[in-house]
C-alpha cells in the first residue's frame, strides 16, 4: 500500500504541474488551453528528435522546453489577440475552440510525422529505499525537479513584483490596470511560462514512462481535471489536487484496474463541481 | 495664469456608440480639489472612466500636464500620475492589505517609508496589515483603495463616490482623510452625489446633469445656488 501511495505522489506531482500550466492561463484571461498536453508532447518530440540526431540530453531538453514556451508565446500574440478582444462568454468559447483547433493540429502533425515516436529519459542508478519502498531513480529525480519548480513558482508569485502583478490580474483585472499593470504583457509572459511548465511535464514524465507522440490529448484531459478540482486560477490548488488525484489514480489502478482510472478521475471532478464549484482553493467564486 | 494640471476639453463618452457624457470641459489646477456633483446616472462614473483609460472617450481631449492622454490605456494613465479610485474599489481580494499597497506602487517596489506614510494616514490599515482585502469592512476597503492609489505617488487623485456603501460617520471620516491629503498639497478630482461632503472638501465644483456640465463655480457659489440647494441639498 505504501508503495502504491508513493507512486501516486510521483504521478500526482506531474499532474500538479500539468494543472498549474492550464490554470494560470485560464485564471488570467479565461482561456481554457485544450492544447496544453499536445504542446507538452510536441516538446517531448523535439527532444526525442534532437537526441536521436546525436545532441546531448541536457541541451536537447533545454531546447525542447524553451520551444514549448516560445510556442505558447506565439499563440498568445497571434490567435489569442482575437480572443482577448472579446468579453465574458464569447471570450471563453472562442479561446476554447481555437485552442481545441491548435491541439488537433499538433496531434495531427505528430501522428502523421512521428506515429511511433516516444521520448524516454533514462536516469542511471539503482533504486533507492524510501520508507521501505524501493523507488526508481527516474521517479525520484522527476519528483525532485517538480518540487523545485513548484518552490520556484511559489517564490515567484509571492515575492517578485511581476509575480504579484500576475496574481493581481487574476484577482481583479481592472484593479490591476489601475495600479499600472499591463494585462497583455502579463498574459503573454504567463502563456510562455505555461508552455515551459508543459515542457517540464513532458521531461519529468519521460523519466518515469515513455511519452508517446499521441499522448497529448490524455495529458490535456488530466490537466483539465486537475485544474477544475484544484480551483481554476489557483496554483496551490492545482498542486494539491494533482497529488490527491495522483494517489486516487494509482490506488484505483491497483485495486480495480488501470482501465478505470480516467473514469474515476472524471467522477471526482464531477463531484467537486457539484459540491465545491470553485474547486479546492478556487480564486473565483 | 498657469496651465491647469488636468484639463478635459470637449470630452464625450458612452456605451455602444451612444454617448452619455457630452462635451464635458473642466480643469483642475495643481494643488486644487475639484468636485463633480450630479445625481444617479448623470454620467460621473463614465466621465472618470474615460479619463483614466478604463474606457476610450469617443471624442475630445484630456490634457495632463500639457500632454493629451485621451485614449491611453489605463495602466499608462496610472503610471503617468493620474490615479483613479473607483467606487467599486477593485482591490485584490485574496491579497493582504500590505500586498495591495505594494502593488499600488507598481512597477516600483516601494520603500517601507512610503508604506509608513499611508499607515500614518490610515492607522487602521497598519493594524490589518496581513488581513486579506476581501475580508475587510467597507470602510476599511475604502481606506485601502485610497491608500493603494497613494502608493503610486499620484499627481492627480481621481475618486468616484468614495462614500459608496459607507455609514454617514465613515463617509465624513473618508472626507476628513481626503481633506488632509488636499492640505498636504495633493490635487484631487472627486465625483460625488453626497453634495455637502464634496463641497466641503472642494475649492471649486461642476454640476453634471444628464451628461453635460450645467453649472460651475467655487464651492461657496454652488452651496448658495438656489438650483443646487433645491436639487442636491434638499433645502
Ligand atoms: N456599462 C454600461 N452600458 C450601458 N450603459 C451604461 C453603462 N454604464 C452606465 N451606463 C449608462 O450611462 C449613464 C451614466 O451612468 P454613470 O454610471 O456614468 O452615472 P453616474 O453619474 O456615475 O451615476 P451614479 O451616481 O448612480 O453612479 C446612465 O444612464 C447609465 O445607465
Ligand atoms: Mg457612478
Amino acid at each position: 500500500m505504501t508503495a502504491v501511495i508513493m507512486d501516486g505522489i510521483v504521478l500526482g506531482l506531474q499532474f500538479g504541474i500539468l494543472g498549474v500550466g492550464l490554470t494560470l492561463v485560464y485564471g488570467l484571461g479565461g482561456v481554457l488551453n485544450l492544447a496544453h498536453g499536445q504542446m507538452a508532447v510536441a516538446g517531448a518530440m523535439v527532444i526525442s528528435r534532437l537526441t536521436d540526431g546525436g545532441m546531448g540530453t541536457f541541451l536537447a531538453v533545454a531546447i525542447g522546453i524553451v520551444a514549448v514556451g516560445l510556442l505558447g508565446m506565439v499563440i498568445d500574440l497571434t490567435l489569442m489577440k482575437a480572443v482577448y478582444g472579446e468579453e465574458g462568454e464569447g471570450r471563453t468559447l472562442l479561446g476554447l475552440l481555437l485552442m481545441l483547433g491548435v491541439g488537433f493540429i499538433i496531434d495531427g502533425v505528430l501522428e502523421w510525422r512521428y506515429p511511433i515516436e516516444a521520448l524516454t529519459l533514462r536516469v542511471a542508478g539503482d533504486p533507492i529505499d524510501i520508507l521501505g519502498v524501493s523507488m526508481r531513480r527516474g521517479s525520484l529525480v522527476a519528483s525532485a525537479i517538480i518540487l523545485l519548480v513548484g518552490a520556484l513558482l511559489v517564490a515567484f508569485f509571492r515575492l517578485t513584483t511581476f509575480g504579484r502583478a500576475t496574481r493581481s490580474v487574476i484577482q481583479d483585472e481592472n484593479g490591476a490596470r489601475l495600479v499600472g499593470v499591463n494585462p497583455s504583457v502579463v498574459r503573454t509572459s504567463i502563456f510562455a511560462l505555461s508552455g515551459i511548465l508543459g515542457g517540464i511535464v513532458a521531461v519529468t514524465r519521460a523519466m518515469t514512462t515513455p511519452v508517446g507522440s499521441t499522448d497529448g490529448i490524455e495529458l490535456t484531459i488530466f490537466a483539465l481535471i486537475v485544474a477544475v478540482v484544484g480551483g481554476l486560477g489557483s496554483v496551490s490548488g492545482a498542486f494539491l489536487a494533482g497529488i490527491l488525484l495522483g494517489i486516487v489514480s494509482t490506488v484505483s489502478a491497483f485495486y480495480i484496474g488501470s482501465y478505470i482510472t480516467t473514469i474515476i478521475l472524471l467522477v471526482v471532478c464531477a463531484v467537486t463541481i457539484v459540491i465545491r464549484p470553485s474547486g479546492l482553493l478556487g480564486v473565483r467564486s | 495664469m498657469s496651465e491647469p494640471l488636468l484639463k478635459l476639453d470637449g470630452l464625450c463618452a458612452g456605451y455602444l456608440g451612444q454617448d452619455v457624457v457630452h462635451d464635458v470641459s473642466l480643469s483642475v489646477a495643481e494643488g486644487e480639489a475639484v468636485a463633480v456633483i450630479g445625481s444617479n446616472g448623470a454620467g460621473k462614473t463614465t466621465m472618470l472612466r474615460a479619463v483614466c483609460g478604463l474606457m476610450p472617450p469617443s471624442r475630445g481631449s484630456v490634457y495632463f500636464d500639457g500632454t493629451d492622454i485621451a485614449g491611453d490605456k489605463a495602466h499608462r494613465v496610472s503610471r503617468s500620475g493620474v490615479v483613479y479610485v473607483p467606487a467599486e474599489r477593485h482591490l485584490f481580494p485574496q491579497m493582504s492589505v500590505k500586498e495591495n499597497l505594494i502593488l499600488g506602487a507598481y512597477p516600483k517596489r516601494p520603500p517601507s517609508s512610503q508604506l509608513d506614510q499611508v499607515f500614518d494616514l490610515f492607522p487602521r490599515l497598519k493594524e490589518r496589515e496581513s488581513q486579506h482585502a476581501g475580508t475587510m469592512s467597507g470602510g476599511e476597503q475604502q481606506m485601502l483603495a485610497v491608500g493603494r492609489a497613494l502608493m503610486a505617488a499620484p499627481r492627480v487623485l481621481m475618486l468616484d463616490e468614495p462614500t459608496t456603501g459607507l455609514s454617514p460617520l465613515l463617509a465624513s471620516e473618508a472626507y476628513n482623510a481626503l481633506a488632509e491629503l488636499r492640505n498636504a498639497g495633493l490635487t484631487i478630482l472627486v465625483a460625488e452625489q453626497q453634495v455637502p461632503l464634496a463641497l466641503g472638501l472642494a475649492d471649486r465644483g461642476y454640476v453634471l446633469d444628464h451628461g453635460r456640465i450645467g453649472l460651475t463655480g467655487t464651492a461657496d457659489d454652488l452651496r448658495n445656488d438656489p438650483g443646487v440647494r433645491k436639487a442636491y441639498l434638499g433645502v
